[in-house]
């Protein structure tokens, strides 16, 4: 894609729908923030279950401990993926790395965009619609409605074999989707030797890592992406 | 009595989570979420069709954006059901569909549940996980995700600022950020994959016994389920010891559907 003809026309329609969704994004992302909460507090404090505040916050400090530092590292991560606008969808939305991400790319090599471009933020907004539509459908009737009743009819081995296999053959698959649809060599070695250092070296050696395993192969294949750039080559911020 | 149906009536001691954890007033906070969430992707969609034809995206292209996002979730849309309905029990409906289902992830908030639940020295079913527990847990777990979505509330504007200002100033950083991002990502969550996929028996063991929820024989599970699921609770426990632990060894806000296997 070369650069538009109506640039002004296009930084302007952009901008207006950055200010639309983040308007959107931030309001329906606090209603169901409150919504979230209204549950918990209804059968926490007023179903007489006598619990007592300093129940709550010591368990909450115990999950903040384990979770606090995520709470800033995924936001960090994600952004430069998803853009502004999808922020807000895929935090509510949630299940960002297994299923958000892999229907953002997909879309957008489907189209040919790629991320951080003004078609990739639109196509990864529309493809996180996309997955939001089938899987509120497929939470809404396979669980809500029919959950009690599969559970006796599902067997063990086949909740095992999605859980065993499903990540991994969809992973491997928007991972290679991904190299074809970058076509940046020097990006695709760095992460791949870097994920492998991670998992195979860091990761066995220091298990605590893992948590962050992710967050430090983004951020670290950023840099090294940055710094080892092939000089020569002119980058541009559009497609 | 029939406030007294409406309105969930806890018993701190009891062990029944279903009777409360399934309370109409949590079903319709689980049906509002959903209802947010819609309305966000029909707002949202309006937006992008007004936006497209001015950057050189033709209506077609997104609608097949949509349409590629919609397929490619199938899979993990049903891996996350599935996990779900294995959760049910702990959990119970509204719970598994807003926490798990939506918002979070079955990693993220089962490992909160069950540090909450260590806190007041419970574990996730058996008979120490009562009605005051599956409370504070579930408190604990929301509150955590509400955090999620403030410092996501907070730092998209900022971060949104900031790209702005270094695409300004360098656009090759701009250029070259998102893909060496998602590149890093997807590598660093493909290759996560590869030990774990490598010792299918290792986590087989583990999965079976975590799954004493699911039982195998064509009986009627949910009034099993109701009635407090008997023999599977030791079993059951010993193996949120373990996810506790696999927990702290590989965490993931949403590695969901994999957490389990260690």
């Amino acid at each position: 894609m070369t650069a538009t003809p109506q640039l002004s026309s296009a930084d302007a329609s952009i901008e207006r729908f950055e200010k639309q969704t983040s308007r959107y994004g931030r309001n329906t992302m606090i209603i169901g923030l409150v919504l979230s909460l209204i549950g918990p507090i209804y059968i926490a404090f007023f179903s007489g279950l006598e619990i007592t505040g300093s129940m709550v916050w010591v368990a909450f400090l115990a999950v903040a401990g384990t979770f606090g530092v995520l709470w800033i590292v995924e936001p960090l991560t994600y952004f430069p993926i998803l853009g502004s606008a999808a922020m807000y969808q895929a935090f509510m939305i949630g299940n960002i790395s297994n299923k958000l991400l892999p229907a953002a790319i997909v879309a957008q090599s489907t189209i040919g965009a790629k991320p951080g471009t003004k078609r990739g933020d639109l196509a990864a907004v529309m493809a996180i619609c996309g997955a939001a539509t089938v899987h509120l459908t497929s939470l809404l009737l396979l669980v809500g409605l029919l959950g009690t009743w599969l559970v006796s009819l599902i067997p063990a081995e086949i909740t095992d074999v999605a859980r065993l296999y499903i990540l991994p053959s969809l992973m491997g698959a928007v991972l290679v989707q991904s190299i074809v649809a970058m076509k940046s060599l020097r990006p695709t070695v760095i992460a791949i030797v870097l994920a492998l250092l991670m998992t195979f070296v860091f990761v066995p050696l220091a298990p605590s890592l893992a948590m962050f395993a992710t967050a430090i192969v983004v951020i670290c294949s950023t840099v090294f992406s940055w710094v080892l750039r092939d000089r020569k080559k002119t980058y541009t911020s559009e497609s | 009595m029939k406030a007294q149906q409406i309105m969930a009536a806890g018993d701190p001691g009891s062990t029944d989570i279903w009777a409360l954890a399934n309370s109409p007033v949590l079903r319709l906070c689980a049906l509002g979420v959903f209802a947010v969430i819609f309305v966000q992707c029909v707002l949202y969609k309006r937006a992008v069709k007004k936006a497209a034809p001015h950057v050189d995206m033709p209506l077609a292209e997104v609608k097949e954006s949509f349409r590629a996002g919609a397929v490619a979730s199938i899979g993990p849309s049903l891996a996350v059901v599935l996990v779900a309905i294995a959760l049910l029990a702990l959990f119970g409906t509204p719970a598994v569909l807003v926490r798990i289902g939506l918002i979070g992830s079955a990693a993220a908030e089962t490992g909160s549940a069950s540090i909450s639940a260590s806190t007041m020295g419970a574990a996730l079913g058996g008979e120490t996980y009562t009605q005051q527990v599956f409370g504070v847990a579930f408190m604990a777990m929301s509150l955590s995700g509400a955090i999620w979505m403030i410092c996501t509330l907070i730092m998209t504007p900022l971060l949104k600022k900031g790209g702005n200002n270094l695409a300004k100033r360098n656009p090759a950083v701009m250029a070259l950020v998102p893909t060496a991002a998602l590149l890093g990502a997807f590598s660093a969550l493909t290759i996560a994959e590869l030990p774990k996929v490598q010792r299918p028996h290792d986590s087989g063991l583990h999965l079976r016994g975590h799954d004493g929820l699911v039982p195998l024989s064509g009986q009627d599970a949910s009034a099993q389920m109701a009635e407090g699921m008997g023999v599977g609770y030791f079993h059951r426990r010993l193996d949120y010891c373990r996810l506790f632990l696999a927990y702290r060894l590989r965490n993931h806000h949403d590695c969901d559907t994999t957490t389990f296997q260690r």
